[in-house]
């Protein structure tokens, strides 16, 4: 047993035969080991369980360990935040047990990772687009123009609204056509929740990594044909969070 | 196979660098989840209002964006609202004296001094440390 305070943060599944550079930094700057069992391994690093977590550079340190494997090897990420309480029952509880379904799993992600699209409206174009398509826009922006503050309340709201509405509408319509894109390059796509106001699409995809190129292209067409309204970053590779939560049922 | 695991902070040599808000929209609610059995905790983490990463539009977001709108008209239609009349004053009571050219210059200077650049709306902030560094 290892000493009261000290654990094994966990950061991710791989297979048995990936090894850590030895100046790989875990979170607080933990040396990265390798723990294997049979055809898999499991990524840790000892962490002390008095310490609190959460922290910017802490969630760092997990991404890109897991982003940084994703790249060159598949791995089934952890969700931040995963501790057990030696090597041994790493070894024994986390890979033995569940050793035939992470060798699977591992091995239909081989050559593959996850990229995540992210999309964002321009504000202003958003704005004036909207002005110039919608009557209704126009007419509560002009009532909002003519009266003082306090009289245009129900105005503004209503204005407002309207954009939420219109935002929400061509998200979705902006959304679709994004993962229409990809349907050539993509093995899975996962949809997320926007994650702000002015989010275009917020899309995870599941591609081989020799693809990239191609991903990147799709991207860089949608960002020609929208002309400065949608502005749509690639990020990745990444580890394939969203495409591993089915993995490991609980029985 | 034998494939080495870059280190942290590596060259990972992605297409685009992945900033904290992105992280955390990945790594706080996705990935593997072990069953209880496995003794795996998810230890406590000091994020607040992750929350605020959901979009719920409300009455404060529709004020915002009706105020958006107004600013769009200001820097849109009149972007030199006010400064027009002044910079005619001028133009017309010295052009008696002198050039035209320099002062019309000169209003373009002015009108780039009075008509700033939009400021950027301040973000949400997405995460807020409970302690409030960063």
């Amino acid at each position: 047993m290892t000493s009261k305070g000290d654990a094994i943060y966990v950061y991710g599944i791989v297979p048995a035969d990936v090894q850590v550079e030895d100046d790989a930094q875990g979170i607080g700057g933990a040396p990265v080991e390798v723990i294997r069992e049979g055809d898999i391994a499991a990524l840790v690093s000892p962490i002390k369980t008095d310490q609190a977590l959460g922290k910017p550079a802490d969630l760092e340190a997990h991404a890109e360990l897991l982003d940084g494997t994703a790249s060159v090897a598949p791995v089934l990420p952890l969700r931040f935040g995963a501790v057990m309480t030696d090597t041994k029952s790493v070894a024994q509880e986390l890979l033995r047990e569940h050793h035939d379904e992470f060798a699977e799993a591992l091995n239909a992600l081989e050559g593959q990772a996850e990229y995540v699209i992210k999309g964002r409206y321009d504000e202003k174009r958003f704005l004036s687009d909207l002005l110039d398509e919608n009557d209704q826009a126009r007419a509560l922006r002009d009532d909002i123009r003519a009266k003082s503050e306090d009289a245009t309340r129900n105005s503004r709201i209503a204005l407002g609204e309207l954009i939420a509405n219109t935002v929400e509408v061509k998200r979705q319509a902006d959304t679709q056509t994004v993962v229409d894109q990809l349907n050539d390059v993509a093995r899975q796509v996962n949809v997320r929740e926007p994650t702000h106001e002015w989010d275009a699409a917020h899309v995870a995809l599941l591609a081989e990594v020799d693809r990239e190129g191609d991903v990147q292209e799709v991207v860089d067409r949608l960002n020609e044909k929208g002309k400065g309204r949608i502005q749509l970053r690639l990020l990745g590779p990444l580890a394939p969070y969203d495409f591993v939560v089915a993995s490991a049922p609980a029985s | 196979m034998t494939t080495a695991v870059q280190p942290a902070g590596g060259a990972a040599g992605g297409p685009s660098s992945s900033s904290l808000a992105d992280v955390i929209d990945t790594i706080l609610d996705k990935g593997l989840v072990l069953d209880a059995y496995v003794r795996v905790s998810l230890v406590g983490i000091e994020i607040l209002t992750i929350d605020a990463r959901v979009v719920i539009a409300s009455v404060d977001t529709y004020l915002r964006f009706a105020e958006a709108v107004n600013r769009l008209d200001i820097s849109q239609e009149d972007p030199k609202s006010g400064l027009t009349d002044i910079v005619g004053d001028v133009t017309e009571s010295a052009a008696k004296g002198k050039g035209q050219g320099a002062l019309e210059a000169a209003g373009e200077k002015l009108s780039d001094i009075l008509t700033p650049k939009q400021p950027q709306r301040q973000k949400v902030n997405r995460v807020r440390s409970q302690r409030g560094d960063r």
